[in-house]
């Protein structure tokens, strides 16, 4: 800290005029206190800013073999040869503290390479929403305004009254779409899937096939598309897969999004996947979160 | 720990090595200086000039008299440590990959690269017979057609040295006769380094195949195995702990093409009798060429391809952990 080198100027403004006025830098000053040394240097860069150095340092007194005494006393040569007593920073620099990091396991360890702690949060569920079984609250449900109504008038159309589901909210509503799609009953337009969405065409940046996309988390390394594809075909015709993988090693990264052609089928998979013990992993279904938020 | 970074060199570090009492810390680079620094706060001693190309490998004798470096402008040179004067220079045919001071300071040996049509060698020098370096003559030379040498040290007692093959094959060659006293094939890729314990009784291999060993150093029995992800470019024995410390990262080549996060740049403890890592140290942008205990096992220091050379001064946690598995 630049204490006491000024205790002779009265302000601020007459330090910055003078220093103005001073042509040359003042020379470095050194002072050493106990076991202290500061070092208070002066330099000028390009821009002509004038800056101001302090360095301090901690003398220390350690005994050495005679040998290693004899050596510390030995004159720099070679490119150091004109060096000043200690270290030149040109070539020594203490760096940003490090920690070494303590492992007291091997799945601490993958865990922490593998995933973000926020990650990891969101594979658990700790809260569902009742319309989509996404790990939010039923209020913040981006589908909210597109599957609750349709899910309610579904639920009417059954007999079921909407007090009833509310009471059971780990109650499905897919299955009674599946039924409705297998039976071939017919459905008035007003009530077919989509009929709800009203002005959703409309929005922009939001695909078609986003609604019918499915998030599948917790897979394991060595899964490939193509096992995709044979665990969710039974659930309806799918449009794309598309399984993370690593750049370099071609293995899964753990999730997957799959996209089928019709929101039921989807709707169907989450239900029937979701917790499916897959490859030794208990599977995570869940809708996928538009792309746009 | 706060690490002291020492910025002595252009480009990427080949190999660091502390003398006998560890106050001395010797490091170099694919550039043409030799620098010697004070571990105790990194002040640089002084530099070593007069190779014109990459130097590979550098060592000190036992009492810091000497100091032998071995480069890529087909020559081994040797220093005077206080002065940075040249004593002698030895030229080659290729390039020279190890080199190093027997226990007594008085024989020195190198091994050159299989290059330019020449035979991969390796040749012993009598230091007290001026006749030998005055006419470039050593008075052993030994050939190794079969697989280049990565990494050499001198045995226990100077009787033998231990190289390393870049097909993994490990050898004892008799420094006296010059034949090969034992052989162990436990590595597949090549063997990029090789470091004694304190007590000269066991050795760390570090090797491309992603492993460390841990050898007998008379027997060359295999007796550990430290297993990482990506290639080891060295390995080091704790003077003090049973730890090992392993540097590596992936190939300089594919650092550009894959991100950070994967690069594993980290250095690595690892138990020494467990097998198993207990904690890593974060710092250079790039994979680790060499990594070295000082003597006394409260410090470490690692250069990486990164051209940094960054000496740590271990926290009090670290000798107070206690191993549990």
């Amino acid at each position: 800290m630049p204490t006491g080198d000024y205790d002779s100027k009265p302000s601020w403004a007459d330090q910055v005029e003078d220093e103005v006025d001073e042509g040359p830098l003042p020379s470095p000053k050194e002072v050493i206190k106990g076991n202290t040394k500061i070092i208070t240097e002066y330099k000028e860069d390009e821009d002509g800013k004038k800056f101001k150095i302090i360095r301090t340092y901690k003398i220390e007194t350690r005994k050495a073999s005679k040998a290693v005494a004899r050596r510390k006393n030995w004159k720099k040569f070679g490119n150091s040869e004109f060096d000043a007593p200690g270290p030149n920073v040109a070539t020594t620099t203490v760096s940003d503290d490090v920690f070494m990091t303590f492992i007291t396991s091997k799945e601490d360890l993958n865990n922490q390479e593998d995933e973000d702690p926020m990650n990891k949060l969101k594979g658990q569920k700790i809260v569902s929403c009742r319309i989509c079984k996404g790990d939010h609250w039923t209020t913040r449900c981006p589908y909210k305004d597109t599957l609750g109504p349709m899910q309610k008038e579904l639920a009417e159309q059954l007999g079921l009254s909407t007090g009833e589901k509310e009471k059971v909210p780990g109650a499905e509503p897919e299955p009674a779409q599946a039924q409705q799609s297998k039976t071939g009953k017919y459905v008035p337009p007003s009530l077919r899937d989509g009929a709800s969405r009203r002005g959703e065409s409309m929005q922009p940046n939001r695909r078609a096939d986003d609604n019918a996309t499915i998030r599948v988390t917790n897979l394991s390394e060595d899964t490939r598309e193509t096992d995709l594809q044979e665990l969710f075909r039974p659930f309806g015709s799918i449009s794309r897969i598309y399984l993370a993988k690593d750049k370099t090693t071609g293995q899964s990264k753990g999730f997957a999004f799959i996209s089928f052609h019709r929101r039921e089928d989807a709707a169907r998979a989450i239900a029937g996947v979701s917790g499916f013990g897959y490859d030794h992993l208990i599977l995570n279904v869940e809708w996928a979160k538009p792309s746009n938020s | 720990m706060k690490p002291i970074l020492l910025q002595g060199h252009e480009r990427s570090i080949t190999q660091i090595k502390y003398n006998r009492e560890g106050d001395l810390l010797f490091t170099v680079a694919k550039d043409p200086i030799v620098n010697v620094w004070y571990s105790v706060n990194g002040e640089r001693l002084g530099t070593y000039t007069g190779h014109t190309g990459a130097v590979w490998c550098v060592d000190a004798d036992w009492d810091t008299r000497h100091v032998l470096s071995g480069s890529a402008d087909n020559s081994c040179r040797l220093w005077d440590c206080e002065t940075g004067k040249q004593l002698a220079l030895l030229k080659t045919n290729s390039a020279v990959r190890t080199c190093g001071f027997d226990f007594g300071g008085n024989i020195v040996m190198f091994s050159t690269d299989k290059q330019m049509g020449y035979q991969c060698f390796v040749s012993f020098f009598d230091l007290r017979d001026p006749s030998q370096i005055d006419d470039n003559e050593p008075y052993m030379k030994i050939p190794c057609s079969e697989s280049k040498i990565c990494s050499a040290v001198w045995g226990p007692l100077g009787e033998f040295i231990i190289v390393g093959h870049e097909n993994g094959e490990l050898n004892q060659f008799s420094a006296k006769s010059g034949e090969v006293v034992a052989t162990a094939k436990e590595h597949s890729k090549q063997i990029n380094d090789i470091q004694l314990s304190r007590d000269l009784t066991m050795f760390i291999t570090a090797c491309k195949d992603n492993t460390a060993k841990l050898f007998d150093s008379t027997t060359l029995e295999h007796q550990k195995t430290f297993r990482t992800e990506r290639p080891v470019n060295s390995a080091a024995l704790s003077p003090i702990f049973d730890h090992v410390v392993l540097g590596g990262g992936q190939e300089a080549m594919d650092v550009t093409t894959t991100s950070t996060r994967i690069g594993k740049f980290e250095a690595r403890f690892f138990h020494l009798g467990f097998e198993e890592e207990f904690g890593r140290v974060k710092g250079h942008f790039g994979p680790i060429n060499s990594v070295a205990f000082h003597p006394d096992g409260k410090s470490y220091s690692s250069g990486g391809e990164d051209g940094y050379v960054r000496i740590h001064y271990f926290d009090p946690q670290y000798f107070e952990f206690e191993f549990e598995s």
